[in-house]
């Protein structure tokens, strides 16, 4: 049996009487891409901000790797392991694309607080903020400012910023929205290609790529998980089906 | 960037020149005008470092201003009349050498600025604005209610501090020690906007959380910055007493404060050399208007109304822009 990386025991959050995540329990194991899925407003967004840390829940426990991160600030969950991408693209708008990679690759390579050494005169950084920013199709546009990039090459980015923390795992929110059929393909493959290293907590309005990519898939409404099971098992749900797929695929 | 370059060059040359032509022409006064316009520009690349490239955006830098000069003012207090300042827990006498008073209103600066970073910090936007105000105040009304050191009507020093080998007294040697200054802390600036440090504290202000997210350790950044911020003016508010051999609880208030802003928000955020231009052009201001009405700052308000409506990017830019025109 596969050991979990990432282990979610009863997570809870309420805003007054509105419960946003109700005793939510997922876990992710190594090698392995879990879909979480969900109609919008369901809660999947805040269970990401509750597991990094930005949104602090009521009860309930968060497992990294066998360590009780449940207590750690955001910062300290990032620093030991949990790598994001934001669901609207979050990115440092002025820099050039290989900056923004820079940046992500400063806290690793304990570089943070070097105060009077030029940034731009580290080669090791920069060569492997280029080798991310192929990996993500983004070379040819490296030192375009991150503003000014489409869409789609913001959304590259930031996966792009979540590789270069080399995590323990990937929480993505719909890192493929907006993206057109190549750019989709490509995070599929790159996907595919780095869950054996960190595993992907995945949401995702896409089907057709939930489906070719998840190993698993939960279903979360109203704050609640009301499936999990492999792309078989969900798709044959009838649960499923009424709250959220709404149709035979 | 290169036009600014460019411009940088010729606001230090335009710096060195007039001091220069105010000593071959016998002119102390353009000597004199020309270091305060070095002292306040360093008070402003401090502010800017914290307010235009953290988005840091602290009302209270006059107690960081303030403090430096007071700890300049009180050390030649008691070197002057041979008292001690404190007797425990250990003796602390006064000194009139600068290279004994740059360390410590130096220190105390930092010091200062650690301890309401710490504070503030924990704060964001109107919050952190006001709480910084309010640790300025508490210290102008500290100052107003000290009795030994002159309470409201402030702190004068007969004597400028002095430097081994070197006149102080003469403006233009005075002058030359305070540009030294200006070259080092632009050198220190430059040095940090362009490190690692630097990308992360730029990247703050464009989106914290951001950064947050790749583990970087916002608060720590943010509370460093803060405290070279405060050091460096600090440091100008010991050279301003030294420049004035006088110091008042009027540097502690809440319109140096604004006016360290507005040295920056003139010459324009986030550049280098904004603060220097801001404050000259300050200086100018206040020399020539202030010659025909008490009420000149009536114009630096219309002025600094239409910049902001106008020409956000500060009195550099509308330089930038004539030059690439004439290209």
């Amino acid at each position: 049996m596969k050991n979990k990386i990432l282990n979610i025991k009863n997570l809870s959050k309420s805003y007054g009487a509105f419960k946003v995540t109700d005793e939510i329990t997922i876990d992710l194991y190594f090698d392995e891409i879990h879909a979480l899925i969900g109609p919008n407003g369901a809660g999947k967004s805040t269970l990401i901000k509750q597991i990094v840390g930005s949104v602090k829940h009521d009860i309930g426990s968060i497992i990294l790797d066998q360590e009780d991160i449940t207590d750690l600030t955001d910062v300290e969950r990032a620093k030991i392991g949990i790598s994001r991408t934001f669901q609207v693209s979050s990115i440092i708008p002025q820099f050039s694309a290989i900056d923004n990679i820079v940046l992500s690759l400063l806290d690793k390579s304990s570089k943070t607080f070097q105060l009077f050494k030029s940034v731009r005169n580290n080669k090791e950084l920069y060569s492997n903020a280029k080798k991310i920013l192929k990996e993500i199709e983004l070379l040819e546009k490296s030192d375009i400012s991150a503003s000014d990039l489409s869409h789609g090459d913001r959304r590259k980015l930031e996966v792009g910023l979540a590789l270069a923390m080399d995590p323990k795992v990937f929480l993505f929110d719909e890192p493929m929205a907006g993206l057109d059929e190549n750019g989709t393909n490509m995070m599929i493959n790159l996907f595919k290609k780095i869950k054996s290293n960190s595993p992907i907590l995945l949401i995702e309005h896409d089907m057709d790529a939930v489906f070719a990519l998840a190993d698993r898939v939960s279903v979360i409404n109203y704050g609640k998980i009301v499936a999990t099971g492999t792309v078989d098992e969900i798709r044959r749900n009838e649960l499923v089906r009424d709250v959220y797929l709404g149709y035979e695929i | 960037m290169i036009f600014e370059k460019f411009l940088n060059k010729w606001i230090l040359f335009f710096l060195f020149l007039i001091p220069v032509l105010g000593f071959i022409f016998e002119e102390p006064y353009y000597i004199t005008l020309t270091t305060k316009v070095v002292i306040l520009g360093i008070a402003g690349i401090g502010l800017n470092l914290a307010l235009g490239y953290c988005g840091l955006i602290s009302f209270g830098h006059a107690a960081f201003f303030g403090l430096g000069g007071y700890v300049t003012g009180i050390l030649s207090f008691h070197a002057l009349n041979s008292e001690l300042i404190f007797s425990w827990p250990f003796i602390a006498s006064g000194s009139s050498n600068m290279l004994v008073i740059w360390p410590i209103a130096i220190l105390s600066s930092a010091f200062l600025a650690l301890v309401i970073g710490l504070l503030s910090l924990r704060t964001t936007g109107v919050y952190f604005i006001m709480i910084t105000l309010a640790f300025a105040q508490m210290l102008y009304f500290f100052a107003i209610s000290w009795p030994n050191y002159g309470g409201e009507d402030g702190l004068s020093i007969y004597m400028r501090n002095s430097l081994p080998i070197v006149n102080t007294m003469d403006p233009f040697t005075f002058y030359v020690i305070c540009l030294f200054w200006l070259l080092l802390v632009i050198f220190i600036s430059v040095k940090l906007i362009n490190s690692s440090f630097g990308m992360a504290f730029q990247a703050i202000k464009q989106n914290e959380e951001r950064v947050k997210s790749v583990g970087i350790e916002t608060f720590k950044v943010k509370l460093l910055v803060f405290v070279i911020s405060g050091t460096i003016t600090g440091l100008a508010g010991s050279l301003y007493t030294d420049l004035n051999r006088f110091i008042s609880p009027s540097v502690l208030n809440w319109q140096m404060s604004g006016e360290i802003m507005v040295f920056v928000i003139l010459g324009g955020i986030a550049r280098l050399y904004g603060p220097i231009v801001g404050a000259a052009f300050f200086i100018v201001l206040e020399q020539t208007l202030g010659s025909y009405t008490e009420n000149w700052q009536f114009w630096l308000g219309l002025i600094l109304i239409l910049e902001i409506l106008y020409v956000r990017s500060g009195i550099l830019s509308l330089f930038e822009k004539k030059l690439k025109y004439e290209k």
